[in-house]
């Protein structure tokens, strides 16, 4: 199916929430697809009250929102068997043991009891607590709690699943694990995910496709492909008289921007050779030339300004 | 998978996608309910968990069973030395009011300070719901001391042919499930309303006993000093439970508390009315309440 025919996953138009005179969300806007998308934006930007409202647990006071081809508001019973979410905090019953704890959540997502001792079991193997799974959550670390909480909202087989900042107070080797683990579960087992985070790193690495909010807005969404690509051009670094290089490219009729030691070239009929003859000219070192593209932190700060 | 010589198969699928059949909605509340209702008694949980909850039952059957013992083992002894249905209610509040303070507060509390609430909300129950299910297994974990030990000793009286009523009321059973169910209700839902303005076990523990036993001198106190109404005995829930019990069981106590000169009409309206309260606070409570963190 091409993909514009796909149904989004999540869909929100004009989503506005306000705590008192708080406005949480100003108006929200973004179609969310299917596979993993992250999303990003700085602690207090209003991911988790998005989350909440996909997940009918807040009444939203203004737009339209479908999550799955459901409205939250109106079916969020039905619509909630399918998703499965990881909350940010890591308290948990502290007593009950790992296992018990995701066979019990399963069950309350519909699971028969069978199956769901079964998938408990399969889930906490799957997220590396196959050992552990017996061990109470209240002894476990805060990186086995935040795997805990994986096992619990795969466990029974969700469509979506809504993980919100799942890497929150591991270290970066337990960080790194999350994420691949994040990824093989959306790639292998065919589940859409949405990770709410505010690292950029994260959401870059793991994710199809992202969406930026700020302020409660949507400041920029769409695939990482399409943040990666960015305008055509070339971007060139050299190690002095960068803007000597400039002025005798601006002086042959290319666009430029100089940024310190950093050139940035708009697309034209031969830049390359442009860029050569200039630096052999001034007799200057050329530390990179490539193409111009972005990144994620592109995107995020150019959001923010 | 591996194939081994004789035939046998190791399967080793680990996790993959579900195919199975799914439960209704409606299935997440009872699975809530059971949950909570063995978490309360103990069920699964570590020894220190099971000790209280064993206590109070020990001590909410131990009449009954003396009862039933005394009727077995003396054939001779006349039925109105044995406890009737009526006093039970009576000799046992202590036992009811320290289940009650500890059943409610069990059942709602960890979940809004373990953040559970959270999770179950986020899946296919609503807050109604929730409370519904929460509900349902305080009542029924209640009924376990309001009506257990009557249906025990009509079992018992009716096995061995002697003991009070013992094969003479056809409408009895019905009497003890009435009783026993008015009880487990107000106090469900009186110890739920408390329960539901803290997240500390232990607080709403405390709170509960002193909803249950501080306006029965209060309320006395108004009554013969400043002249208040009588109905006000209505919030001396010991009492009125106890007379209740009475009342459906066609008794009359040996020492008649205050409430005893209210009428019938107006002890069933009281408790009727203070269901409705306990209910209506408690669903308010949770309506307003920032489940999501």
């Amino acid at each position: 199916m091409p993909e514009s025919l796909i149904p989004p996953v999540i869909s929100a138009r004009g989503v506005v929430k306000r705590y008192g005179r708080t406005v949480a969300l100003a108006g929200l806007d973004a179609d969310i697809g299917p596979g993993i998308t992250g999303l990003l934006g700085s602690n207090g930007a209003g991911k988790t009250t998005f989350i909440s409202l996909a997940l009918g647990i807040r009444s939203r006071d203004g737009g339209t929102l479908e999550v799955l081809g459901h409205d939250p508001a109106v079916s969020g019973i039905q619509m909630r068997a399918r998703i499965g979410y990881a909350p940010e905090h890591h308290d948990l019953p502290s007593e009950l043991a790992a296992t018990d704890l995701v066979r019990h959540l399963a069950e309350m997502h519909l699971l028969p009891h069978r199956a769901a001792v079964q998938r408990a079991n399969d889930a906490l193997w799957l997220v590396g607590l196959g050992e552990e799974r017996f061990r109470p959550v209240g002894a476990m670390s805060t990186g086995q709690r935040q795997r805990v909480k994986l096992a619990s909202a795969i466990a029974h087989d969700p469509e979506l699943v809504l993980l919100d900042e799942p890497t929150d107070g591991l270290d970066p080797v337990q960080r790194t694990e999350m994420l691949d683990l994040i990824r093989r579960i959306g790639t292998e087992f065919g589940m859409h995910i949405v990770v709410s985070s505010h690292h950029l790193e994260e959401v870059e690495r793991i994710c199809d496709a992202v969406v930026i909010v700020e302020g409660g807005e949507v400041v920029h969404a769409g695939t990482l492909a399409d943040v990666r690509r960015g305008p055509e051009g070339l971007v060139v670094e050299v190690d002095d008289r960068a803007d000597e290089l400039a002025e005798i490219l601006t002086e042959r009729g290319y666009e430029v921007t100089v940024d310190g030691a950093t050139l940035r070239l708009g697309a034209a009929e031969g830049i390359h050779d442009a860029v050569r003859d200039a630096v052999a000219d001034l007799g200057i070192g050329l530390r990179r030339l490539g193409p111009r593209g972005r990144t994620l932190e592109d995107v995020y700060l150019g959001a923010g300004k | 998978m591996s194939a081994e010589p004789g035939g046998a198969r190791l399967f080793d699928l680990g996790y993959r996608s579900y195919e199975g059949a799914r439960e209704r909605p409606a299935r997440a509340m009872a699975t809530l309910a059971v949950f909570t209702a063995r978490r309360v008694l103990g069920l699964g949980r570590g020894g220190r968990h099971k000790v209280l909850p064993a206590i109070t039952l020990a001590i909410a059957y131990l009449p009954a069973l003396v009862s039933v013992a005394f009727a077995v083992i003396l054939e001779d002894l006349p039925v109105d030395d044995l406890i009737s249905y009526g006093d039970y209610a009576f000799i046992t509040g202590s036992a009811l009011a320290l289940f009650t303070a500890l059943i409610a507060p069990e059942a709602l509390c960890p979940d809004r300070r373990s953040g559970m609430l959270g999770l179950y909300l986020a899946g296919p129950l609503d807050r109604n719901r929730y409370l519904a299910a929460k509900g349902v297994a305080v009542f029924a974990v209640m009924l376990l001391i309001t009506a257990g030990p009557l249906l025990f000793m009509f079992v018992a009286f009716t096995v061995a042919g002697h003991g009070p009523s013992a094969g003479e009321s056809p409408g009895l059973l019905l009497r003890i499930l009435a009783s026993g169910g008015a009880t487990a209700l107000l106090y469900a839902s009186l110890s739920m309303a408390v329960a539901s303005f803290t997240t500390r076990r232990a607080a709403a523990a405390v709170a509960t006993v002193l909803l249950l036993f501080v306006p029965v001198s209060v309320v006395r106190s108004a009554i013969e000093s400043a002249g208040a109404p009588n109905a006000l005995d209505l919030l001396s829930f010991p009492f009125v439970v106890a007379d209740l019990s009475y009342r459906i069981f066609g008794e009359t106590p040996d020492d008649a508390s205050p409430v005893r000169e209210l009428s019938t009409g107006l002890v069933a309206g009281g408790v009727a009315a203070a269901i409705a309260a306990g209910i209506l606070v408690c669903w308010l409570r949770y309506r307003r309440l920032e489940a999501f963190r």
